[in-house]
């Protein structure tokens, strides 16, 4: 060993730049699509001058015209200011149900890593609500609670604490194994700290992932249980019910059923991209 | 050595996008020669191997010529290439366990790789795979043809490996470090057929890498890379006696040798680790086998051995990460568990062993933190004297583990094990990971803390060279029992137990002269 080679190592390491994920390609189009339903949705009441609920005499089942652009429904209705209601409920909707699930997911996912037996209990329940397809969990909870708002919030959320809970559980139980969480138990650090700082923050990546998937999953499943009779109940307007009246009436006004199924065709669209950027940015 | 050219490769360059590889080499490998490509990780030599047999992925640029007698590989189309691989080139892997595939019987995996090139019945193909097994010295050919990979040891799969190769009696065998994976005893087994297999059947080989001591056992001449560039090229004997270049005087006197520092001892007064008849089992296995261990205070101890001697399981035991299944282990006259604000542990991982996404400064100062020793000012002022007494820059602070070069992780993790001024550093292979320069400092790093710091030190590695430079004692592990015992200079040169004898001599010495001398006063191969 000499004198030589104090310095051999390079100074600098060459750093791959974070990719801009969320400025260019899939991110820029998922945020943008999304961005841009949210936005309609919230400036709604400012675009069109209908209210959604107001019965417009002598405009039964109107076609496309100047004054309303989608048209009106088979209750004298704006379909355009439904539409626009309808992008606020299903919005909320998602945004209240899906993080719900994901933190009762999480806790619970988190919670079951600690103990054996813990964990058992609750893979098998897990089992028990994964094995259910969705739209039958969905069936047989508003056959108990009744359809209504209420109700698909409480799907989505029941449809997702499994999803989240496998997730986090996966990701915790290979975070443990890496060798510097072996490292923080040498020093003498405890469970709550070793979790804290360094399992939960390497185990969150696939959540965040997951998040904009279920997003997606959440607008979908709003539009099934209205088209199912089980979701948003009337007179209130959601994207779901603004098509389910639109099926009804397919031969006399095509252009009806295009803007929800536009919108919610956008919405999917949207979270997808995001979650594949977001993917794409972990380098997974 | 014949003064025909096996591969000739003139001017290569290799680019990954704007990253320059491989910046215009030249070398040749003649007729049943062996040509060893050495140089430290990322210095291009395993690149510029598998663009020679058109193995590089699609967005990597090659430009030159690398001619294999008269047919030039650089931009030949794919059905050229492929009657070129296997049939007249052949490629040996690091790591025999993944180059071979599990759910076929290995006489199955020789059997193709000949059809695909001759014109063999199943049967005619399987007897020639069973004298290809015998030809690298598997016993028992006959019956090992219809194993499968896992029914074979690391050495045999290896073994195996090198029979693939030669199914279609290739001009050039290139091995892309065949030994790394391998332990030392193994390892000289190896090298004692590759060299044997080059003298019967005359096999040209071009030998990647980075250990100078399978160099100094096997080359024929040597070409040095540094950063994509040939450094220096010379027969075997000329390079290690006279290197001209400096690169190639500083590689050479980073190199580890075995018996080269004079006789260390400490008077040790207390204990700082005591195990006692220490047994771990899993499950049937006996991992550990009644082990008796003492480190004194400010006394560093070597614990050598091969894979699966127990050596890192004894690390865990000592730290207090597993409870052995009978005997004691003691630090500090205390159990290890409770003791554990007295115990530094270096890993072998330097980046899997640092949180990701942490900074510098937390990574350092968590021991700190945990056990509320400082916060504020006063925090990030021994952070800072830590980072400096491990010589990296205080800015260093703010960064994130992968903005840091493997020797500076390393570095990073021995402040980490010394921030609460250990009486005990455990150290599990703490620079096998490290390229052999790299290595150097991280040891002369350690030495120097050990000298100022005074801790004792219990410090585990497969490398007996490494072990020799820096501990007092060595215990010699082999499958979980202390074979031998004592100070370095007497195990380490005079060894008494057959294992450690075995052991020593198969290590090859980083000197051709020497290691020839030592090879042909071997009676029998070691094994």
């Amino acid at each position: 060993m000499t004198a030589t080679l104090e310095t051999p190592e390079p100074v600098e390491v060459a750093v791959p730049d974070r990719p801009r994920t969320f400025l260019r390609g899939k991110g820029l189009v998922g945020l943008v699509l999304v961005g841009l339903v949210i936005f309609a949705g919230l400036l709604g009441p400012l675009l069109v001058s209908w209210d959604p609920y107001e019965q417009i005499p002598g405009a039964n089942l109107l076609g496309p015209t100047a004054g309303h652009p989608l048209g009106t429904d088979d209750l004298n209705r704006d379909i355009l200011a439904r539409l626009l209601t309808g992008i606020r409920v299903d919005v909320l909707i998602a945004f209240t149900a899906v993080p719900i699930g994901a933190l009762v997911g999480c806790a619970v996912g988190a919670l079951a890593t600690v103990n054996n037996v813990l964990d058992v209990a609750v893979q098998r329940l897990f089992d028990v609500l994964l094995a259910f397809p969705q739209l039958i969990l969905a069936i047989g909870l508003a056959a108990v609670i009744g359809p209504g708002t209420t109700s698909v919030v409480i799907v989505i959320v029941c449809v997702e604490i499994p999803v989240f809970g496998r997730l986090l559980r996966a990701a915790v139980l290979r975070v443990r194994e890496a060798q510097f969480v072996t490292a923080s138990e040498v020093i003498g650090a405890g469970k709550a700290h070793v979790l804290r700082h360094h399992v939960l923050p390497n185990s969150l990546e696939p959540i965040l992932v997951q998040l904009a998937l279920s997003l997606s999953v959440a607008v979908f499943i709003e539009g099934a249980m209205s088209v199912l009779g089980i979701g948003v109940s009337p007179p209130h307007p959601s994207i779901g019910s603004v098509l389910t009246t639109s099926l009804r009436y397919l031969d006399l006004n095509p252009l009806f059923a295009i803007g929800p199924l536009a919108v919610t065709a956008v919405l999917v669209l949207g979270f997808q991209l995001i979650a594949q950027a977001a993917n794409a940015a972990r380098g997974a | 050595m014949s003064t025909t050219d096996v591969l000739t490769v003139e001017g290569l360059r290799i680019s990954f996008g704007a990253v320059q590889a491989v910046r215009g080499i030249d070398f040749t490998v003649g007729e049943g020669e062996i040509l060893a490509l050495v140089g430290e990780s990322g210095s291009g030599k395993s690149v510029t191997a598998r663009a020679v047999l058109g193995l590089l992925p699609g967005k990597a640029s090659v430009s030159g010529s690398a001619r294999l007698g008269d047919q030039e590989l650089v931009g030949a189309d794919e059905e050229g290439l492929r009657q070129v691989r296997g049939r007249q080139v052949a490629m040996v892997f690091q790591e025999p366990a993944t180059a071979l595939n599990p759910v076929h019987t290995v006489g199955w995996q020789i059997a193709a790789v000949l059809r695909a090139h001759q014109p063999l019945s199943k049967a005619q193909a399987l007897k020639e795979a069973v004298r290809l097994l015998d030809l690298v010295g598997i016993p028992d050919p006959g019956t090992r043809v219809g194993y499968y990979p896992h029914q074979l040891s690391g050495g045999q799969k290896q073994r195996v490996v090198i029979a693939l190769a030669l199914a279609n009696s290739p001009r050039l065998i290139i091995a892309d470090e065949p030994t790394t994976a391998l332990d030392v005893t193994v390892q000289a087994e190896i090298l004692d057929l590759l060299r044997d297999l080059r003298d019967r059947l005359g096999t040209a080989i071009l030998l990647i890498t980075h250990n100078m001591g399978v160099v100094a056992d096997l080359a024929d001449r040597v070409a040095v890379m540094h950063q994509g560039t040939l450094v220096e090229q010379a027969p075997v004997e000329d390079l290690f006696a006279r290197p001209t270049r400096a690169y190639t005087r500083e590689l050479l006197a980073a190199v580890p040798r075995l018996g080269h520092r004079a006789p260390a001892a400490v008077p040790a007064a207390e204990l700082a680790l005591e195990l006692n008849q220490v047994v771990v089992r899993y499950k049937d296995f006996v991992a550990v086998d009644g082990v008796d261990l003492r480190v004194g205070q400010g006394e560093v101890v070597g614990l050598v051995g091969e894979s699966g001697s127990g050596k890192s399981t004894l690390g865990k035991v000592a730290a207090g990460l597993l409870r052995p299944s009978s005997g004691t282990a003691t630090v500090l006259g205390g159990d290890p568990a409770t003791a554990r604000r007295h115990i530094g542990f270096v890993f072998q991982d330097p980046g899997g062993s640092l949180n990701p996404r942490m900074s510098i400064e937390d990574c350092v100062g968590e021991p700190l933190r945990v056990h509320k020793v400082a916060r504020g000012a006063d925090y990030r002022a021994r952070v800072a004297a830590l980072l400096e007494s491990v010589r990296l820059p205080a800015a260093y602070a703010g960064r994130r583990p992968r903005e840091l070069s493997g020797g500076q992780r390393q570095r990073v993790g021995i402040a980490r094990a010394l921030a609460l001024g250990p009486s005990l550093l455990i150290a599990d292979e703490p620079t096998s990971a490290l390229d052999v320069s790299v290595q150097a400092t991280v040891l002369e790093l350690l030495t120097g803390l050990q000298r100022e710091l005074g801790f004792a030190c219990l410090f585990i590695s497969h490398d007996l060279a490494v072990v020799d430079s820096l501990a007092h004692r060595v215990s010699v592990l082999h499958r979980g029992r202390v074979v031998e015992e004592g100070p370095h200079h007497e195990v380490l040169r005079t060894p008494a137990a057959d294992y450690t004898r075995r052991l020593v001599a198969a290590v090859p010495v980083p000197d051709p002269v020497e290691q020839r001398v030592r090879r042909e006063g071997q009676v029998a191969p070691v094994g």
